[in-house]
């Protein structure tokens, strides 16, 4: 094919450069690839990279959410609520405590404790909470002071977190103890109360049975005022504790009524018949003043009789011989209610203690030893009106001028007779 | 037997005055009596008793604060006086820390005992001249 030397020169040379054309082309084709390999690792990185920060971003937005929900829980909350991290510093406070520590919740996240906490017992009592195994809480009392005023709270701590870490998250709440603490002290007085009453026809009742056992009455006539007193006493501790059991199941939602309809005039009527005997010996003389009109209400009738024949009672016991009591009754159009009134022109009641007297045991000083009582008559006859029958009792007085009783209960339907 | 000496009861319910009235005078002791505290210092000043009876819870001024008032004037502040009180245990110990109060009693008591206890409390007081004579 080439037989002279530079055929076979040229031949050569070409060969060499196809050869390392090829080679070139072979090394540029290869580099190509790794690039191309690079890039696809470095797209796959930056993808990765994307995801990562899509998800640490969703993550984030996801602890935002739970945080905000965990702050409102927190919030809803009636007690105060201190959460602290391992190292001390606050997590969060909820309202409660923010008010409770006078520092807002912002400015308190990340603070030490003691920076948030002015208690310093409180504060040292968080702190070293710590150290606590989680799920071993503590609960003590402790007093605070806020705003000049110190606060009974019941302090609540418990550790959060895994049992072999030393130093745990902390969880305080508080709970403020005062309207507990006026409720246990409104109940000592009420059995305070209470007991004072019931033992007073009871030491009557007690004493003149011994007077009796003793021979301390001497003949038949005192025997008979003696066995009266004891009748007399019986039945009034009879009525207190009847009243007292009343008025407990009706603050106790407990107390069934029958709602049926009821003649209201019939009621007053029945009272003032059954009262007059009473009223005849102070020589009293009881006016009734009842609107020709329909007075029959829903509600339950012996309860409403046992509320005339209370504010009749009262009246009769307080009026000095020779007085008058009124008993009204009409209905207001307007209001959609009856209206029913005991006036008398007894001794009357001071201003401060108009509201007092439908109160549990509360008995006008001066009149205790005008009349017996069991100071509990006006306290059921508000809870017979207001609480059974959604009406309303009131007192007008002036002292020495006399006293109006009167009640409102709603007619529920219009009960106008037609003209 | 250190009868008719003069004791003062006071006390708003009636039926309280009326049982220990008839109780001490049928022991022999004179007595009278008062409704409320403010009665009961008037009482005292125009009989000056030998004893108080006295129950807490009375109006104008109660039973305690009658003590005292007889435990601040010299003319009285050596009458014993017994305390009657249906309080029970809600009467602090404290609110009877009056000198002259010797003895506080819860409602319900015994006549009886309320008669030993007088005639306990009045063994060593005189009987005075007036008293012998209205006795007599």
């Amino acid at each position: 094919m080439f037989t002279d030397p530079i055929s076979i020169l040229l031949f050569t040379v070409t060969l060499l450069l196809a050869v390392m054309s090829i080679i070139v082309a072979l090394k540029l084709k290869a580099r190509e690839s790794a690039a191309v390999v690079a890039m696809q690792i470095a797209k796959q990185d930056a993808e990765e990279a994307c995801h990562a920060l899509d998800s640490a971003k969703i993550h984030a937005c996801i602890d935002r959410t739970h945080r905000r929900q965990v702050e409102s829980v927190f919030n809803v909350l009636r007690d105060a609520v201190i959460v602290i991290d391992a190292h001390g510093e606050v997590l969060h406070v909820n309202e409660i405590a923010s008010g409770l520590l006078n520092v807002s919740i912002e400015s308190a996240t990340g603070k030490p404790i003691a920076e948030v906490v002015v208690d310093h017992q409180l504060a040292a009592t968080i702190s070293d909470a710590r150290s606590g195994l989680p799920k071993e809480g503590r609960q003590y009392e402790q007093e605070i002071k806020n705003d000049g005023e110190t606060v009974a709270y019941e302090v609540h701590l418990q550790s959060v977190g895994h049992q072999d870490e030393a130093m745990h998250a902390v969880v305080t709440v508080l709970r403020d103890l005062s309207r507990e603490r006026e409720i246990a002290l409104l109940k000592s007085d009420f059995v305070s109360k209470a007991s004072h009453e019931l033992r007073t026809p009871l030491s009557s009742i007690s004493a003149y049975v011994e007077m009796l056992v003793d021979g301390d009455a001497q003949n038949e006539e005192t025997r008979q005022e003696f066995y009266g007193v004891i009748t007399t006493e019986t039945q009034r501790l009879q009525r207190m504790i009847n009243n007292l059991l009343n008025i407990s199941q009706i603050e106790a939602g407990l107390m069934h009524i029958d709602r049926i309809r009821v003649d209201f005039q019939e009621l007053v009527e029945r009272a003032v018949t059954n009262m007059k005997p009473q009223a005849k010996e102070k020589n009293l003389e009881i006016h009734s003043q009842i609107a020709e009109v329909d007075l029959s209400i829903v509600g339950d009738g012996d309860m409403l009789y046992q509320v005339i024949v209370n504010l009749l009672s009262n009246a009769i016991k307080y009026t000095p011989e020779g007085g008058r009591i009124t008993v009204a009754a009409d209905t207001d159009n307007l209001t959609r209610s009856l209206h029913f009134s005991v006036s008398d022109t007894g001794l009357g009641i001071a201003p401060d203690q108009t509201d007092k007297v439908f109160d549990k045991f509360y008995r006008v000083e001066n009149y205790r030893h005008v009349a017996q009582g069991t100071g509990l008559g006006l306290n059921l006859c508000r809870h017979i009106v207001e609480t059974l029958h959604s009406g309303q009792i009131g007192l007008e007085s002036t002292l020495g001028m006399g006293s109006k009783f009167w009640l409102s209960i709603p007619a529920e339907r219009g009960q106008r007779k037609a003209a | 037997m250190t009868k008719a000496h003069t004791i003062l009861i006071v006390d708003d319910e009636a039926h309280i005055l009326q049982v220990l009235s008839l109780k001490l005078r049928n022991c022999g002791y004179s007595i009278t009596t008062a409704v409320d505290g403010e009665d009961a210092l008037y009482q005292v000043k125009a009989c000056l008793p030998d004893l108080v009876i006295t129950d807490v819870q009375m109006p104008y001024m109660n039973g305690l604060e009658f003590a005292h008032e007889l435990s601040k004037d010299s003319k009285t502040a050596h009458i014993p006086v017994v305390v009657l009180t249906a309080r029970g245990h809600t009467l602090e110990t404290s609110d009877t820390d009056i000198p002259n109060v010797r003895k506080v009693l819860s409602k319900p008591f015994s006549p009886r005992g309320i008669a030993e206890l007088c005639e306990q409390l009045l063994a060593n007081v005189p009987i005075r001249a007036s008293e012998k004579r209205d006795a007599a």
